[in-house]
């Protein structure tokens, strides 16, 4: 396409890097930009160079985080010794948007795939280690994907921690809430009565 | 269950084709190299959700072309039922029944039960293991869908162990040994599955193969098959942990149901090595004769039987008693294909009258003048 401007071409072919942004959103977003008020563009600009520079991992859970400690981390109305792990920062904000856990996190940054490249010396299991052993935290919560994958990272973690005095668990999986049962897959739907639990009426 | 309509698009050497099926036998003839195979391999596609002949997908798209298309109409239990494969460069590949995709394409296997007779099928007396482990694992991902679940599972954490094994070796590190042991530990249950499931097989298979071997061959001998697998000595996790070294060295796993073969004996000395010609012809064409009675047992259904170049690897005699054997049952489909029309069609109208005759030409599919054969519109 001609921008019949060099300024304009620029922007757009930086917009176009981002993931699921085309030429033409692109377009769309730079003469966007174009008609507001300058200082629209500059706040933005300043909000991404700011978030780049300043953006840190979190030191303990390697969650995001504005300073060597996240917020979760930070928050001393946080269970410490209770600790989910995820494998991506998408995970922990998607269980933190429940509103229903308040224990800590640990991001492994992926899960055990040869197949890919990633051992497990390239996940975070050793930070997991040494917070398990530095006597805080009574139980894991395993909350990675019902993948062979993620069944690998689980037995492997679980295998290191053998020597530690602590509770492993895994969410549950299961035909899923408000779900009906003759539309749920059969792989869910076996795996689902075989995992049954005690009916509890309160 | 038959196959009534066929439109093949770009596959192979059929550019854009449409082919009303009978019910009963359909003859395909034509001179070599014309597209008769691949005619049953369309078939055989639509049944299996992957080709008999070519591991990649992407070889059956015809030369220049992006994409092919099969379109198959069934009727199963009386009802019609649509089937499409689509297998296009660049995307994954799809199955759609009546227009709705499979999330999972293992889940469509089984549904249209196939065996295919064709001149390769020597190798499973002469070659490798391999092609013996596929016969049974074709045979019972037709018969139970689980069988195939396990199947995919257990192939998938094996891949990832070896290349795991792989990984460290090219780093020049040893392998992290709870690693493995986690690895070990996920191949047990599909594991024990496999071999539960393959053990039981042999023992529904034994009887039907003789039955056949003896119908065919006319003879007295004695055909026996056992299965052979590492696992019947020990367990699969004794295994593993002794042969941990063997496997760092070799990179790659050295013991488990993916070495399983079948031995067979007749008259107590392998096949492989003792069998004449004529019983080897005998004893293959047993094997696939019990597995279309099994997949008709358990399935319910008539499979749909594809009869590759019959007269290549059968002599008349062979070819008498197959079709004997084809209509003395109140057979399924059955679609044959032959270099010579009036070879195949005194062969198949001295059993039946119920046949349709096709002609292959370039891959182009016309049906021959003949007064028992009628296209429908």
């Amino acid at each position: 396409m001609n921008y019949s401007s060099k300024l304009i071409e620029e922007a757009v072919q930086a917009f176009a890097t981002l993931p699921s942004i085309g030429k033409k959103t692109a377009l769309r977003l730079v003469l966007h930009l174009v008609k507001m008020e300058p200082e629209l563009t500059e706040r933005l600009g300043e909000a991404l160079l700011n978030m780049r520079k300043h953006i840190q991992f979190c030191q303990n859970c390697h969650h995001l985080s504005d300073g060597p400690q996240c917020q979760i981390c930070a928050d001393p109305r946080r269970d410490r010794s209770l600790v989910c792990v995820v494998e991506g920062i998408r995970d922990v904000m998607a269980i933190e948007e429940t509103g229903q856990y308040k224990g800590l996190y640990h991001v492994l940054g992926g899960v055990i795939s040869p197949l890919e490249g990633v051992g497990p010396e390239s996940l975070q299991v050793d930070s997991l280690v040494n917070r398990v052993d530095s006597g805080e935290v009574k139980e894991l919560i395993m909350a990675v994907s019902p993948t062979i994958e993620g069944e690998t990272t689980i037995f492997y973690l679980s295998k290191q921690l053998s020597a530690y005095p602590v509770r492993i668990s895994t969410i549950a999986r299961g035909v899923s809430f408000g779900g009906e049962l003759e539309y749920a897959d059969e792989l869910t739907l076996a795996r689902s009565i075989t995992a049954r639990i005690p009916y509890k009426s309160e | 269950m038959y196959l009534s309509r066929l439109i093949l698009t770009h596959f192979k050497n059929y550019s854009s084709q449409t082919v009303h099926f009978s019910e009963g036998v359909n003859g395909i003839v034509g001179p070599n190299g014309m597209g008769k195979t691949n005619l049953l391999d369309a078939v055989y596609y639509l049944c299996m959700s992957k080709s008999r002949f070519s591991v990649s997908d992407r070889l059956l798209i015809q030369h220049e072309a992006d994409f092919f298309r099969l379109e198959g109409h069934f009727l199963r239990e009386g009802k019609p039922e649509k089937v499409v494969a689509k297998v296009a460069k660049g995307r994954k590949k799809e199955i759609e029944r009546d227009d709705a995709p499979y999330e999972r394409i293992s889940e469509h296997v089984g549904r249209y039960p196939v065996v295919m007779i064709a001149p390769d099928d020597i190798q499973l007396a002469l070659e490798g293991s391999e092609e013996r482990r596929r016969f049974i694992d074709n045979t019972l991902s037709q018969i139970d869908a689980q069988y195939l679940t396990q199947l995919i599972q257990y192939n998938h954490i094996l891949r990832q162990r070896n290349a795991y094994l792989k990984q460290v070796a090219e780093w020049h590190q040893s392998p992290d040994e709870s690693l493995l042991t986690t690895y070990d530990r996920q191949l047990l249950a599909p594991s024990d599955f496999l071999l539960e499931a393959r053990k039981s097989f042999i023992a529904r298979f034994i009887p039907i193969f003789q039955a056949h071997y003896g119908a065919i061959s006319g003879n007295q001998e004695q055909v026996v098959c056992h299965l052979r697998s590492q696992l019947l000595e020990r367990p699969l996790s004794e295994w593993l942990m002794d042969l941990r070294e063997k496997d760092r060295l070799l990179q790659r796993t050295n013991a488990g149901i993916h070495k399983d073969d079948l031995e067979f004996l007749i008259d107590d000395y392998p096949v492989k090595q003792f069998a004449s010609q004529g019983q080897l012809k005998s004893f293959v064409l047993a094997m696939k004769l019990a597995q279309y009675e099994l997949l008709q047992h358990e399935t319910g259904q008539y499979p749909i039987l594809l009869l590759d170049d019959l007269f290549a690897k059968l002599d008349r005699h062979r070819v008498e008693h197959l079709m004997t054997w084809i209509v003395e049952r109140s057979f399924g489909q059955v679609l044959i294909s032959d270099t010579e029309l009036d070879r195949l069609s005194a062969v198949v109208r001295a059993k039946t009258a119920d046949c349709r005759f096709f002609e292959v030409n370039k891959g182009t599919i016309s049906t021959p003048n003949n007064p028992i054969t009628q296209q429908p519109n």
